[in-house]
């Protein structure tokens, strides 16, 4: 063994179940306290002490690496037991400190593992092409065509006037569309599902798409549902494709966006 | 008829759809370390200028940029 160099404890999920561990996805290894499995690893202090974890935070590649493996060892436990997955970077320097929170929050924990138990996370993200909706609604709203019309038979100055006002019907139409499919969408899913969430857009610079992220969403289904949750969310797809939206569902998750445990500060 | 390929198993799912979960969501308890809301968009900030500083490769290599348009010089 190597000169004793202090580790660090990385909290992944806990289980109420003994969780199955895979070899190969590093030294993953349980501590058991009052009914509870929490699956830990050792990880270096020289990555993840306060400091020098600031310090990896700006460097991408190392979260990219980390992100994955936090993810995956989860989804590992989750094949065969129901989990409760924690924030990336959740850390503890000591065994006796781990278990002191696991004490404090037992009930909280038990009763979320309950809650989930049976049920799967998806997420469902939707898509606008723009130009594509656009394209669509040049043929469809009614306002719009009649001022294409009058664009086409009036004086230039005239029509550079009537011209800003299409664009501006234009605008009002897409905003309107757009929130119409969206919410339609989302109550579809909702309806076949326990819990939903809706989450914060992410921006262009960020999903290195083309088209605009106009719903962010998350679901928690019963494992017996699943099936159809997906059937309805590819019949979402085939209605919606010649309107430019298209739709990235994916799953199951850990079910991270269903906890109730927020303890901040 | 479109198959059901809106699914993509979360194998092959992209960094942005795990970041989007494991940095913000999840059980959040005051362990001994932990990540900071500040610290997440940081992350974030970082991403973009990642980002972006590929685009500006692309387009110093001449790759049209898909939807970019000519700036004016």
């Amino acid at each position: 063994m190597e000169a004793a160099k202090k580790d660090l404890i990385y909290l992944y999920c806990v289980t109420k179940k003994v969780p199955k561990l895979k070899e190969g996805e590093g030294r993953v290894y349980f501590v058991y306290h009052q009914g509870l499995y929490a699956v830990v690893s050792k990880v270096k202090e020289s990555e993840f002490s306060a400091e020098n974890l600031k310090k990896n935070l700006a460097n991408l590649a190392w979260i990219k690496s980390k992100v994955n493996i936090h993810e995956k060892i989860i989804e590992g436990v989750m094949r065969d037991t129901c989990v409760l997955p924690f924030k990336f970077g959740t850390i503890f320097k000591t065994e006796d400190s781990l278990k002191t929170m696991l004490e404090k929050h037992m009930g909280e924990f038990k009763e979320n593992l309950e809650n989930l138990e049976g049920k799967e996370e998806w997420g469902v993200k939707i898509y606008c092409d723009i130009e594509k909706l656009k394209s669509t609604l040049i043929k469809e709203e009614a306002e719009i065509l009649k001022m294409g019309k009058e664009i086409a038979s009036s004086s230039p100055g005239k029509a550079y006037v009537l011209k800003k006002k299409k664009e501006e019907l234009m605008k009002e139409a897409l905003n309107r569309r757009i929130n119409e499919y969206g919410q339609e969408s989302f109550e579809i899913l909702r309806g076949l599902s326990i819990e939903a969430r809706i989450n914060k857009l992410l921006p262009k610079e960020v999903t290195e798409r083309d088209d605009e992220m106009i719903l962010n969403s998350a679901f928690l289904v019963d494992k017996n549902r699943v099936a159809e949750f997906i059937q309805a969310a590819d019949g979402l797809k085939v209605k919606y494709k010649e309107r430019g939206l298209n739709f990235d569902c994916t799953g199951p998750w850990p079910p991270y966006n269903f906890t109730t445990i927020k303890e901040e500060g | 008829m479109a198959e059901a390929d809106v699914i993509t198993k979360s194998k092959d799912v992209t960094l942005l759809e795990v970041l989007d979960r494991v940095l913000d969501k999840g059980a959040v308890v005051s362990g001994d370390i932990v990540i900071s809301i500040a610290d997440v968009d940081l992350i974030y900030i970082g991403l973009k200028v990642l980002l972006s500083s590929v685009e500006t490769m692309e387009r110093l290599r001449g790759a049209p940029m898909p939807g970019a348009r000519e700036e004016p010089t």
